[in-house]
This record gives structure tokens, C-alpha cells and sequence, in this order.
């Protein structure tokens, strides 16, 4: 299967469509997205990242394209790579929520379809099963543990058709 | 006193680290920590479920607050991606009045409502707490050993979040693990992520994070790095397995929990401190935590 994320490989002869505003202003309104625009670009935020030596876009980088209103930022590897440690967040020096900001960009790319497969596995067990992971009851035994308490699928899944989790982009089906 | 807390497991705990509860439950008894059940909690959804869509995330621990709440209790986790995932969700419902009225008429569906008066913590919040009972209760001294304590970035950071220990130079917890005598050692990456939320979209990328750890912990002149989180143990007591380094020298290092180090120096019932679910071979520090 063709990767469909991370496709913005490099900055080399790339060219950018156009300026957009209203993406920047969209951006801005991410949880943590209010301070955006105030990245003077220092760089600290990669300095720290520990991902910097391993993607094609730096997190620096991938600020700067925010400012700009560029869209192709939901296809560089920065996004899905970002590991969530929330040094950059803790670091900025201009106050930036910057692994907020990711994780609103995440979100973005989710309804586009451009995300790793994992997640739309997840997805569906988290709604299914109302957790990530089964216990492993034979383990429970030999230590003298009791059963995890029953979870309750029912209210959980209410819950999500609530906030429509099955159906963030079109043609998604529960 | 008594502290009593509905205790958050989560489901990473009792998917693969049974050993972790099971010490947990044996260090809060010693210590006079009442665990309560949460009946009908969800998973926290953790960084996966804010990844792809935070007004759910924002319900699914808002709900779980709420249930704690509406029983009166606070509560209490042995993780840090719950932790995280709940004191987040904790924080944005307190700053964002829009969100907070959108989980609340979804949670009113159930019968629920978030309030914000209930009290997250991590057990080893509860620990430092108790710092002063934990020190004259340690009957087995574990001096020599050194330890590579790994904190995870969702204990300590975002800090204004976590409310919990200095995000640049934590020592809380390192202070409870020279209780024993051991010595936590400074370390060059110790502040790194583990890598473990990239295990999902990339193993490559997570796998070349933690090598990098385990050689700073090497380096270090650890003998055994300690954590307490199941995500970051996932690194470390599984995802290390077989790993070598560019001139293929083994770079697995004995993995615990910061609740078998403590429940072990309190001389706790080595059964239910769960020693034989640790995948790492614990050979190397047998003697100094007196396995043998
Ligand atoms: S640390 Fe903050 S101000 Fe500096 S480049 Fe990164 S986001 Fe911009
Ligand atoms: S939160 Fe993401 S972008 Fe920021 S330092 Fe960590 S991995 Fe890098």
C-alpha cells in the first residue's frame, strides 16, 4: 500500500500554491492555536525535538508553514511523527502550544484520509470494544488479581455517535 | 490518614503488565492508600484518540471524570497516558467555556456532567506524599544500585498540565527511589521521549528513539533503567528485545517499575511484586535486589 501521508518530501523546487489566510486563521483556532502566528522563528522547538534528525520537515519548519497558510503542511512527515513529548510546548520561548497545534493538524489530516493505518484500526476497536487493549486474565490469576472491572461499551458508543467519531471524512462507515 | 481514590487503570496495564498493577496494589496497601474500583470506565483513548479527534477525546475522559465525580471520589492512575489524557482533558474543560458545554450536553445524554472538582493524580504523586512513611518502612537497603529512572514526558510536561515536578530537572520521584540506597544517575537523554507513541505510525522511527536511549542509559553506567508508565515500559521491557548496537553489543538493560523497586526495599511480598511477568532478563541486578 502507498503511504498516504508524509508526502511532502522535501522544499526543493516545490512549489507552493498560494498564500492562504483563512488556513493560517484556521490554524489559530486549534486548541492551543491562539499564539500561533507569534513564532519568531529561533528554532528551539526542533533544537529539542527528537524526531528533527528523522523527518524531511523540522517542526520549525512546519510553524513557518502555518504563518504562510500553507495547506501542504498536512503532508509532511512532522505531523504523524510528531511523538506528542511536548518539549517544543515546554521550551517555545514565545508561548507557543506548539504539540497542541499538532495534534489539531493530525485531526486535519485524519478527515483528509491522510493518516497512518493504525489509527483507522484503532478507531474502530476504541468504538467496538470501548478500549484499546483486552486484558490478559490468565497473568490476573497467578497474581492474585481480581477481574478488571466491566467496562461499559453501551454509554461509550453512544457517546461517540454523539460526537461522530465513526464519520469524520465522507464515505466513512461505522 | 487514609487517602482514598477510584484507581484509573486504563487498559495497557492489564493488557501487558499485570506485574505493575499487582506491585502498585501491594506498595498502596502497605501504605495505607485505599484503590477503589471505577466501575464503568472507558479507555482514557489516550494521545491516539486526541491524534484523530479531540472533541471525542474531550468526551471520553470528560465522562470518566464525571463518573468518578458523580460518586464523590477522586482519582488516582499508575500511568501517564491516562494521566495525561484526563488531566488534559481536565484543563481544557476549565479554560475553553465552548468545549466544556459541548461535552457537558453530550455527557447529559448519559445521565452525567463534567463539574471540575474532581482531583487527578499519578500513584506516584500519592507516593511523594507519603515520602516520610516510605523511608521508615524500607527494611531491604538497595545501595549500589544504580538506575537509569525514566520519567515520560506526560508526567512532567505539558508542565502548566501536569502540575507535578519540575519539566527540566525532575527529581520527585528520584528522591523516592534513593530512599532505598540505590542512586538514580543522571543521564544524557533521560528527558527524551521513549518513543513509544510512534509505534503506531512508524516502529522504525520509534525503535531508532529508543536505541538512542538505551545507549545513554549505557553510557550512564546504569544498571537498570525504572519507569512509571506501561507505554514507556513498553520500550523498554519489550520493544528492546534483541536490540544491539552498531557493533552488536546487546543493549537490553533490566526494566522495572518504580513500584517493584519500592515494594521490594519495603520488603513486600516478592509474589505480588510480579518479578517473573518482567520480559528483560533481571539476572544482572538478582543479587542487589535480593532475587536470588
Ligand atoms: S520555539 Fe517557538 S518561536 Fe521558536 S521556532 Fe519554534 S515555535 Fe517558533
Ligand atoms: S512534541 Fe512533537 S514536535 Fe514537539 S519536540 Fe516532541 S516530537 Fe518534536
Amino acid at each position: 500500500m502507498t503511504e498516504t501521508w508524509g508526502q511532502l518530501k522535501s522544499f526543493e523546487g516545490k512549489e507552493f500554491s498560494t498564500l492562504d489566510k483563512n488556513f493560517t486563521r484556521e490554524a489559530s483556532k486549534l486548541i492551543g492555536g491562539q499564539d500561533l502566528t507569534a513564532c519568531f522563528q529561533c528554532a528551539k522547538c526542533s533544537a529539542g525535538c527528537p524526531v528533527s534528525d528523522k523527518v524531511n520537515v523540522q517542526v520549525h519548519e512546519l510553524m513557518r508553514m502555518l504563518v504562510f497558510g500553507l495547506k501542504e503542511v498536512l503532508d509532511t512527515d512532522m505531523v504523524w511523527l510528531c511523538t506528542t513529548c511536548y518539549t517544543c510546548q515546554e521550551r517555545c520561548p514565545q508561548g507557543i502550544d506548539i504539540t497542541d497545534i499538532i495534534f489539531g493538524l493530525k485531526n486535519m489530516a485524519f478527515k483528509e484520509g491522510k493518516t497512518p493505518q493504525g489509527y483507522i484500526v484503532s478507531r474502530k476497536g476504541l468504538y467496538d470494544t470501548g478500549k484499546l487493549y483486552e486484558p490478559t486474565d490468565w497473568e490476573r490469576e497467578d497474581l492474585g488479581l481480581g477481574d478488571v472491572p466491566e467496562l461499559d461499551v453501551e454509554d461509550t458508543q453512544k457517546m461517540f455517535k454523539d460526537t461522530g467519531l465513526m464519520k469524520l471524512k465522507e464515505g466513512d462507515e461505522e | 490518614m487514609t487517602q482514598s481514590y477510584e484507581v484509573f487503570l486504563g487498559c495497557s496495564i492489564p493488557n501487558r503488565f499485570n506485574n505493575y498493577e499487582s506491585s502498585m496494589r501491594a506498595v498502596a496497601e502497605a501504605l495505607d492508600i485505599e484503590l477503589l474500583d471505577f466501575d464503568g470506565a472507558s479507555c482514557c483513548g489516550t494521545v491516539v484518540l486526541k491524534s484523530i479527534d479531540e472533541t471525542s477525546w474531550l468526551a471520553l475522559s470528560g465522562r470518566n471524570i464525571a463518573l468518578a465525580g458523580s460518586r464523590g471520589h477522586d482519582i488516582v492512575t499508575p500511568c501517564n497516558g491516562c494521566f495525561s489524557s484526563l488531566k488534559d482533558v481536565d484543563h481544557v474543560l476549565h479554560s475553553h467555556e465552548e468545549h466544556r458545554r459541548q461535552v457537558n450536553a453530550t455527557l447529559k445524554k448519559l445521565g452525567l456532567e463534567f463539574s471540575g472538582d474532581v482531583k487527578i493524580r499519578h500513584f506516584v504523586e500519592v507516593l511523594y506524599d507519603l515520602k516520610d512513611q516510605i523511608e521508615d518502612k524500607i527494611v531491604h537497603r538497595l545501595d549500589g544500585l544504580k538506575i537509569a529512572f525514566h520519567p515520560g514526558c506526560h508526567l512532567i510536561r505539558p508542565s502548566p498540565v501536569a502540575e507535578f515536578d519540575d519539566p527540566e530537572l525532575p527529581r520527585k520521584v528520584d528522591e523516592l527511589l534513593e530512599l532505598t540506597g540505590a542512586q538514580s544517575v543522571p543521564w544524557g537523554l533521560k528527558l527524551r521521549c521513549c518513543g513509544s507513541p510512534l509505534l503506531i505510525s512508524s516502529e522504525e522511527v520509534a525503535t531508532s528513539i529508543l536505541k538512542e536511549k538505551m545507549e545513554s542509559a549505557r553510557e550512564a553506567g546504569a544498571d537498570c533503567v525504572v519507569t512509571n508508565c506501561p507505554a514507556c515500559h513498553t520500550q523498554f521491557d519489550v520493544q528492546v528485545l534483541g536490540m544491539k548496537d552498531d557493533e552488536g553489543v546487546s543493549l537490553e538493560l533490566p526494566a522495572l517499575f518504580v513500584t517493584q523497586i519500592l515494594g521490594v526495599a519495603m520488603g513486600l511480598d516478592r509474589e505480588r511484586l510480579g518479578f517473573d511477568l518482567n520480559r528483560v532478563s533481571l539476572a544482572p541486578v538478582a543479587e542487589k535486589l535480593g532475587l536470588q
